[in-house]
């Protein structure tokens, strides 16, 4: 399988042969990726916050905002990685799945805020 | 729902924001305060050239036993390296066990597990005695102590400043709604019991900033060093049983895995690649 020189989603080898055996990581480039989806999604919940607060959402509806910008993200990562997931990454459940629950709190902490400054104050 | 509370300008000038704000330069300044007080410990040079005695590995295939020299008489400040020096060699050795031949991960393994002189097989008497000298090895503890103090430290200063001086007053609404068992935890200050949950004191937004900035200090500080500090606290507490836990960790380990060996079509793969790069 070709390397990618792509410098956003470097990929790593893994042996793509039918009758392969052990897939093989190179673990520089398996790192990086997992640390540009970890900022990707950071830099979305904060931004996602802000706009949830300025929008007014309360409650229930600010939640689902917040599964919907990670859905979006999820989805955008995984069509950047050309729906290969297993040229990049190690197993699905990290471009799916990962940092969702850490981004959370932030996306609460910028929500408040931006509520409180636009709405309430 | 309640009715909606008005609540001063002042507040959002004075007490979110200057909060925030204190709290971010704080993590700032404790990142650079970490990186100016590491201590680098470099390991040392009789150690490691000891434990290269592997290096000749690569280079045979089979290593009479004969021909292993293991540095039984390690000199105490050292004796916390050693260990550390062998567990990473045998990490290396089973991640990698499936790029070397069957015969030679065999001779690795034995050399690491071998009931007398392997590397990784403590006997019993020598396990208390490490985990006493862990202790008492000054240099350790007075990272495990800085590491500690530079975390502790700022937050107890700030949430006493923040208690001293923003208490007693609605601060600010959360946009979502709680229940009432949540009344005591976040509205700390505030002694009606008919406003709104919503409505949180001070305290509260201290806490959420502690949680939620978080993710902006790993944006703006780099890789590593956002504010992870329940996670290093766990870290440095399992230091102390370091040597002889890990060590026969690593030898079970190594027991278990089984070789398999990942090249069986290298050279095919090689083949096609290059005919590849060469159309």
């Amino acid at each position: 399988m070709a390397v990618e020189g792509d410098p956003r989603a470097s990929a790593k080898k893994s042996l793509g042969d039918a009758l392969d055996d052990l897939p093989i990581f190179n673990a520089d480039n398996l790192q990086n990726n997992i640390k540009s989806i970890y900022y990707s999604r950071t830099f979305l919940s904060i931004i996602g916050g802000v706009i949830a607060g300025i929008w007014g959402f309360t409650g229930l509806t600010g939640f689902i905002f917040y599964f919907i910008v990670m859905a979006a993200a999820s989805f955008s990562l995984a069509a950047k990685a050309k729906f290969s997931v297993h040229a990049y990454f190690d197993s699905w459940s990290r471009i799916l799945l990962d940092g969702i629950f850490g981004g959370l709190m932030s996306f609460v902490l910028f929500w408040t805020f931006a509520y409180d400054i636009v709405h309430i104050f | 729902m309640a009715e909606d509370l008005v609540l001063d300008t002042a507040i959002r000038d004075w007490v979110l924001v200057p909060l925030s704000v204190v709290m971010v330069l704080i993590g700032v300044l404790r990142y650079f305060v970490s990186k100016l007080m590491r201590s680098h410990q470099a390991p040392d040079l009789k150690v490691v050239k000891e434990g290269s005695v592997s290096s000749s590995f690569t280079h045979h295939d089979h290593i009479p036993f004969s021909k292993l020299v293991l540095p039984l008489d390690v000199d105490l400040p050292s004796l916390d390296l050693f260990p550390r020096q062998v567990i990473l060699r045998a990490r290396n050795l089973r991640a990698a066990a499936g790029f070397i031949p069957a015969k030679s991960f065999r001779s690795r393994k034995t050399y690491f597990t071998n009931e007398e002189n392997g590397l990784l097989h403590v006997p019993k008497g020598q396990a208390q005695n490490a985990q006493a000298q862990m202790f008492s090895d000054p240099n350790l503890a007075m990272d495990m102590m800085k590491k500690n103090l530079s975390m502790i430290i700022p937050q107890t200063l700030t949430f006493a400043w923040v208690n001293f001086f923003f208490s007693g007053f609605v601060a600010a609404k959360i946009p979502f709604p709680l229940t009432q068992r949540f009344r005591g935890m976040l509205q700390n200050g505030i002694d009606l019991s008919t406003v709104d949950v919503s409505y949180v004191s001070s305290r509260s937004w201290y806490f959420l900033n502690l949680f939620g900035l978080r993710g902006l200090f790993s944006l703006i500080l780099g890789e590593e060093n956002a504010m992870d500090d329940t996670q290093r606290m766990m870290q440095m507490s399992g230091f102390g049983f370091d040597p002889s836990r890990s060590l026969s960790a690593e030898k079970d380990g190594i027991d278990i895995i089984q070789h398999e060996w990942a090249l069986p079509k290298m050279e095919k793969r090689a083949e096609d690649a290059l005919k590849k790069l060469l159309k």
